[in-house]
């Protein structure tokens, strides 16, 4: 401590100034993926090798699609169309499917495809006649960047070909932008909790990019008033494109996500501000924080007796900047490491506000690879580390007490969402808090054999 | 019998299937249907099976997180207990695919050593790597020179050939650390074929009840490549006096190679499923060592104490139908293993859906299996044919339903998550309950599955599930 931070790196999110990494992000591929899916009544055409295919099952179990109303395909590119061109593959294939009920194709291209000059765009456009559903080429190349950069992408190409500008502004209406590109395990729950707000606060959702959402309330976006991003780590582009095109204010900009009570409370008080109804946001706070004391009250969390605790924090930034305020307030833990996996500036903004009104002045890592965050573990020695089961698996070997596992790098099976955003949130992530406490106190040895 | 039905594409038997894909005739059309791994991922597989391995990916980032995620951390670190490992990558981005990449992969090799000092580092390209030209292989040769173990390069783009090219060529790669004998290590075997490591094969217990059985007999191991094996057992690899696999056709091709290269004869047998092929297995290993005698009086004594479950399976199975689907998971070789075993114990086997395309990569195991006797009924239907989603499982849990109904006397082998309206030998090798399946202890298990199936075959089914699986039905 009173140190100034240490900065890995800046830049992109997924520039490294090493050559050897062991990344934590997926590609940019696996991130349009993520969006694209998001949008129902879709199928997605990965026109890629085959392995690819995986990335694609990987963002369909994210964005969490039921199977049986969701399709993805493959064009399976093999030698042949690398050498001689994909295109005609392509153009086979969305024949093969052209008679899907569905409202949207989304055509993905990989890294070879690009590499090799496959115009997935000439294709798709030669081809709309054809199909009765819209055809959407994104030129998503997994070397593009990372899965947030991918979610960019798709973003950007969403917008821009389904977005109808001859619409009425609805007022007091907003557009949730990329609540996908948020590793909470069950980030749906955050989603539902910022619309069960934005109903209680009277706000209009013209359109969310994108979950379970029709292809009418894409076309429709340009009639929200106000656009509200979800993620610290994916979707300001898409935020400012919409500003810039058809005049959407964000608001709540600069804020950490609503994780804790403080950021809870700042982050409603800006939406009351905006949409003038402070009165229903204060209303909202009380019961809230009335409703997380009582219920600690009630259940008595054992994990405040973790006071002073030298932490870490190892996540996403959605995740892992609002943590910051959350372990040090809510915990009375001491944040001794903050490792995220991005390195946006306007990422290293927030955090270094964040850690300089909390007074605090821990290791920063931008852009941890696993390596980094092992070094930094073993360097740091926090006695508790929120991260993903990665770090579990990482700490082995160090004093480490415990890991909260709350973001998700890997799969995690929780059948129920649970959100971490309000203050339902404040609970859920206490009682991961609580568990893993309980867990830490386990005995590893049996003092004496049972005479039974 | 016959069936006639419009959903039914191919009736007959394994070799008539063979011919008609080696014609061309039989292989499905759709390209949005059917896909298994690429290269990469099965490249990553095998060559993850060696411990203190880097696999330094050439590429953008995405496929080897998926491979980390998937092999490294949750089935080696979660289901294994196997200590976190690394997979580099170069993270290619735009620059480089447009300016090329090696320079960026020689510092990569560089700091993979200095940061996780281990005793292999294997270069597997990518498909942007692989496109652009990166010469992998002398990058390699020029890194190795530069630090303190050995660098191997692998082509191993996605699109570069079909899964099975993945495997082969990786095995093919492991050679190059074999050494020249110095020595000859008497009763001893290496297992060919095995990968996800660093612990043997991707199911333990088959391969322990293996293990267990050859040191019964006083058969020892060198490696199981690349189950778990080490770089040193690798340089003692052509030490051994036979090599041996645990399924034969992931095995065969290494073992063709190390016969054909060093000399090192390979056993040829098939699955140990049911006591005549567990037999062979073990045979086929003893005989060349020397050591049939100490084999045969293993096999004696095993046998008596399985006599139970062989005599339960026999009743049980004897003039019944078993329609055998294990086409998805855990793949048509274990399928057809599983019914030479049933013949065995009497019933009639029919083989359904096994895929054409997986005939095709597995060309020379079924041609084997052939030579062997194994040619059962087969029956392919059209749901198998359809785009690859999941409302073609529906489809052809449906076609499985009414073949069952044609059927007197039918029991399915195959897994839990089909419905049809007969006992359910749930053989799925995701079951931990019932493990392993090879062997001796094997016959003990699925004896003890078929019993249940048939004890059990009225209590009602999950709807649950198949709500899940197949939506809500209304018929």
């Amino acid at each position: 401590m009173g140190q100034e931070p240490i900065k890995e790196m800046a830049g992109s999110s997924t520039s490294s100034s090493e050559a050897c990494t062991d990344p934590y992000l997926r590609c940019a591929f696996n991130g349009a993926a993520l969006t694209a899916l998001g949008i129902s009544h879709s199928a997605l055409l990965a026109h890629s090798p085959q392995g690819c295919e995986y990335l694609v099952n990987n963002a369909f179990a994210s964005q969490e699609c039921d199977y049986m109303e969701t399709m993805t395909l493959c064009t399976k590119l093999c030698v042949d169309e690398i050498v001689h061109g994909g295109e005609d593959i392509l153009a086979r294939t969305i024949r093969e499917v052209k008679d899907l009920p569905i409202s949207a194709l989304f055509v993905l291209s990989a890294c070879g495809p690009e590499i090799v000059g496959d115009d997935i765009v000439g294709v798709c456009e030669a081809l709309q006649p054809e199909v009765k559903f819209r055809l959407v080429p994104i030129e998503s190349a997994g070397f593009r960047g990372s899965q947030y950069d991918g979610i960019d992408i798709a973003m950007d190409t969403i917008l821009k070909k389904l977005v109808k500008d001859d619409v009425e502004k609805i007022p007091g209406s907003v557009c949730l932008v990329a609540p996908h590109a948020n590793a909470n395990p069950t980030w749906p729950a955050d989603l539902a909790w910022v619309k069960q707000v934005l109903f209680r606060m009277g706000i209009k959702v013209v359109a969310t990019l994108t979950h379970r959402t029709p292809i009418a309330e894409i076309e429709n976006i340009a009639s929200a008033e106000t656009s509200l991003l979800l993620s610290h780590d994916a979707g300001q582009k898409a935020a400012d494109y919409l500003s810039a095109t058809f005049g959407i204010e964000q608001v709540c900009k600069g804020i950490p996500l609503p994780i804790g009570m403080t950021n809870t409370q700042r982050w409603l008080t800006a939406l009351g501000d905006r949409f003038d109804i402070l009165k229903t946001a204060e209303e909202i706070v009380a019961e809230g924080e009335r409703m997380v004391m009582a219920t600690c009250r009630r259940k008595w969390p054992m994990a405040r007796f973790m006071y002073r605790t030298p932490a870490a924090i190892v996540a996403d930034a959605t995740v892992g900047i609002p943590l910051v305020r959350f372990v040090t307030e809510e915990m009375e833990m001491t944040p001794e490491l903050v490792a995220l996996y991005t390195s946006h500036r306007s990422v290293w903004e927030l955090l270094e506000g964040e850690l300089k009104s909390l007074g605090l002045n821990p290791k920063v890592v931008y852009g941890t690879d696993v390596y980094k965050t092992r070094k930094s573990l073993q360097e740091v020695r926090p006695r508790v580390v929120f991260g993903s089961t990665i770090e579990r698996h990482a700490s082995e070997g160090l004093p480490v007490a415990y890991v909260v596992e709350v973001v998700r790098m890997m799969r995690q099976f929780r059948m129920i969402n649970r959100e971490y955003f309000g203050y339902t949130g404040i609970l859920n992530l206490l009682e991961c808090v609580q568990n893993e406490w309980v867990m830490g106190w386990r005995s590893k040895e049996r003092r004496y054999e049972a005479k039974w | 019998m016959t069936l006639e039905n419009d959903f039914i594409v191919f009736h007959g038997n394994l070799q008539q299937l063979l011919d008609k894909v080696e014609s061309g005739e039989m292989i499905p059309k759709l390209q949005a249907s059917h896909a298994p791994m690429c290269k990469f991922f099965t490249s990553y597989y095998v060559i993850s099976g060696i411990r203190h391995v880097v696999p330094l990916v050439h590429g953008p980032t995405g496929c080897p997180l998926y491979m980390s995620d998937f092999v490294r951390t949750r089935e080696c670190c979660e289901i294994r207990g196997i200590p976190l490992e690394p997979t580099a990558c170069t993270a290619l981005n735009e620059s480089h695919v447009i300016y090329g990449g090696e320079g960026k992969l020689l510092e990569a090799v560089k700091e993979a050593y200095a940061k996780y000092h281990p005793d292999l580092i294997v270069i597997l390209s990518c498909c942007c790597s692989g496109i652009i030209g990166d010469d992998v292989e002398s990058i390699a040769r020029e890194a190795e020179k530069l630090i303190g173990c050995r660098v191997l390069a692998l082509r191993s783009e996605g699109f570069g050939g079909d899964f099975r090219s993945g495997y082969e060529d990786a095995f093919k790669l492991i050679m190059e650390l074999m050494e020249p004998p110095k020595t000859k290590m008497k009763g001893t075997i290496n297992i060919l074929g095995a990968r996800w490591g660093p612990t043997p094969t991707e199911f333990n217990w088959d391969m322990d009840e293996i293990e267990r059985l050859l040191g019964e007999v006083g058969i020892k191991i060198n490696a199981i490549i690349a189950g778990g094996c080490t770089v040193e057992q690798l340089r003692h690899a052509r030490e051994v006096e036979l090599n041996a696999s645990w399924c034969f056709d992931w095995g065969q091709k290494l073992g063709d190679l190390m016969q054909e290269r060093f000399g090192i004869p390979y056993s040829r047998t098939g699955q140990p499923y049911g006591p005549e092929a567990t037999k062979e297995w073990i045979l086929g290993v003893a005989k060349p060592l020397g050591m049939e005698a100490e084999a045969l009086k293993v096999i004696e004594r095993e046998m008596e104490e399985v006599e139970p479950e062989i005599e339960s399976l026999r009743q049980a199975l004897s003039g019944k139908t078993a329609i055998i689907e294990i086409s998805e998971f855990p793949g048509p070789i274990r399928a057809l293993s599983l019914a030479r075993m049933v013949a065995e114990f009497g019933s009639h086997p029919v083989v359904i859906n096994v895929h054409p395309y997986t005939i095709k990569e597995r060309m020379p195991s079924i041609k084997f299996l052939l030579e062997e006797g194994v040619n059962p009924e087969i029956i392919l239907t059209k749901g198998l044919f359809r785009l690859g989603s999941f409302r073609s499982s529906k489809e052809t849990e449906d076609e499985l339903e009414t073949i069952v109904k044609k059927y007197d006397n039918a029991i399915f082998f195959g897994n839990s998550g089909r419905f049809p309206p007969c006992p359910v030998v749930n053989l799925t090798l995701m079951n931990p309950a019932f493990q392993p399946q090879y062997g001796f202890r094997g016959i003990k298990n699925i004896s003890a599955l078929v019993r249940q199936a048939l004890e059990n075959k009225d209590l009602p089914r999950s709807r649950l599930f198949r709500g899940m699986l197949y939506g809500t039905r209304t018929n």
